[in-house]
């Protein structure tokens, strides 16, 4: 028996970056534990977070995300004894970096989810999707991705000649 | 409005020349890489010299801006087959140098380092003949704590003389931190749309030196290579996140920027969270492992859940 599917105006795209050891089979858990959790998730599998490279969670803004999920084993469990504990202090420096230039960090979750850890991974899910289905799209990067641009303004009359020249 | 003094200058350039003479002719060095005079009033250049004889040209002014470091690393492979290099430094290239040490790009036996007690440069050299004051000082200057430089092998007589000034760039960094997110997307959004990708600031850096750029790859292809505002804003926050921990704040990026964009204001602003999260400094000493690069189980992990 499903419950009965709420119908939303917006559905948020989330993208979660899981290190294949710990939160993927925290993921599988949850799905063989047949647990529900909101489909808005694609989930894309590393080989641990120390291979999560920061373009890849701003790559993901500028394809369409509207929502960036990161997650891996507990410190003192990655599979290569210390990929987390360097990705950790990548990601403290990126989301400093992220908020400087004006991206809002709410759209953007990092956890630790271990294997046997399914309701973690569904709460984080749920958590992560709701908050950005009530903040909205993620319209920043879109507009930048549409938009088209000379360098600089064409704000003299000089300018403005050449312009209509071409 | 503040003068700066750079009186001194004549004395250090006095000395620079003695100083390159005698490590050429006693086969200390192979080449010494300095400033020389360039063809407009009061504008430097960079030089490598070879010969004694040549010792005469070098000299030191407010106009000789240049980080010098640039030329070792894109030349690092060079230095064995060379022999020992004498270079120029100001306090902040020496820090260039310092970090290029500790990532093994190069060695502090292959060079010899001609230190300069420096009060400042200026900010452009569009004007190199103009006084050096509170407003054409290079806003690093104004931010700089190594006006003498240390653990050189010859530093010139001379004590810098230096004001207490307002500091641009922490002023600029906290206006930004106040507004809101949405203001902050705009302001850098406006920036970094002027870019036109010509990646001056890539070639000026001593840090950019990998052979293959992340943003020069198609496969797959990280970062848009066309300067639209998209590509711009991915390439600007990449530069920002590789240099962080390691950028020695010489500011040649954002000098030689044609199209005016604040490149230092991001270097500045990662070098500031990388002091407050792991008490890092990038440029004082020797190390193998910068603060990305390494860990400790300690740190924080607040924003992870
Ligand atoms: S990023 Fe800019 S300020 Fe930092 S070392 Fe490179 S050129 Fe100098
Ligand atoms: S020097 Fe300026 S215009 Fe050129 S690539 Fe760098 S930021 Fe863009
Ligand atoms: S293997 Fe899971 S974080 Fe390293």
């Amino acid at each position: 028996m499903h419950p009965e599917k709420q119908k939303h105006d917006f559905e948020p795209k989330i993208i979660a970056f899981v290190c294949t050891w710990c939160t993927y089979a925290g993921a599988d858990l949850a799905g063989t534990s047949r647990m529900q959790y909101p489909s808005n998730v694609r989930v894309l599998k590393f080989p641990c977070t120390g291979r999560i490279d920061p373009v890849f969670i701003l790559k993901a803004f500028q394809q369409g995300a509207d929502g960036v999920l990161v997650s891996g084993c507990h410190p003192g469990d990655c599979h290569y004894i210390a990929g987390n504990f360097h990705a950790r202090r990548r990601f403290a420096t990126f989301r400093k970096l992220l908020e400087f230039v004006g991206v809002d960090l709410q759209r953007l979750q990092f956890s630790w989810v271990s294997a046997a850890e399914g309701g973690k991974w569904v709460e984080m899910v749920t958590d992560l999707t709701e908050r950005v289905r009530g903040m909205g799209p993620m319209v920043e990067f879109k507009e930048l991705a549409m938009e088209e641009q000379w360098s600089g303004a064409i704000n003299t009359e000089e300018l403005k000649e050449a312009y209509e020249a071409i | 409005m503040t003068m700066i003094d750079t009186t001194s200058y004549t004395l250090i350039s006095e000395a620079i020349k003695t100083e390159a003479k005698r490590i050429l002719t006693d086969g200390t060095v192979t080449a010494v890489v300095g400033y020389a005079a360039a063809r407009r009033k009061g504008s430097v250049q960079p030089i490598v010299i070879t010969t004694p004889e040549d010792a005469d040209k070098l000299l030191f002014s407010k106009g000789a801006v240049n980080n010098l470091a640039v030329y070792l690393t894109k030349a690092k492979k060079e230095i064995p087959k060379t022999g020992r290099i004498g270079i120029v430094v100001k306090g902040c290239d020496l820090k260039a140098l310092v970090g290029l040490m500790g990532e093994s790009q190069l060695k502090r036996e292959n060079l010899y380092l001609i230190g300069i007690p420096c009060s400042g440069v200026l900010g452009s050299i569009i004007q190199p003949d103009t006084e050096l004051t509170e407003d054409t000082i290079a806003p690093k200057c104004l931010e700089c704590d190594v006006h003498m430089p240390t653990g050189c092998d010859f530093i010139p007589q001379g004590a810098p003389i230096t004001p207490e000034l307002e500091k641009k760039y922490a002023a600029e960094i906290a206006r930004l931190e106040a507004l809101t997110p949405a203001e902050r997307w705009s302001y850098w959004k406006e920036q970094f749309s002027k870019c036109i990708k010509c990646y001056a600031c890539r070639q000026v850096c001593p840090f950019c030196f990998c052979e293959q750029c992340l943003c020069d790859r198609n496969k797959p292809q990280m970062v848009e290579s066309t300067p639209r505002p998209a590509g711009n804003f991915a390439w600007h926050v990449i530069r920002a996140m590789h240099l962080a921990g390691r950028c020695a704040g010489c500011a040649e990026c954002e000098r030689v920027c044609p199209m005016d964009i604040p490149l230092n204001l991001l270097n500045r602003k990662m070098a500031k969270e990388l002091k407050e999260l792991y008490d890092h400094e990038a440029g004082l000493e020797i190390n193998e492992k910068g603060p990305l690069s390494m860990f400790n189980e300690k740190d924080d992990q607040s924003f992870i859940k």
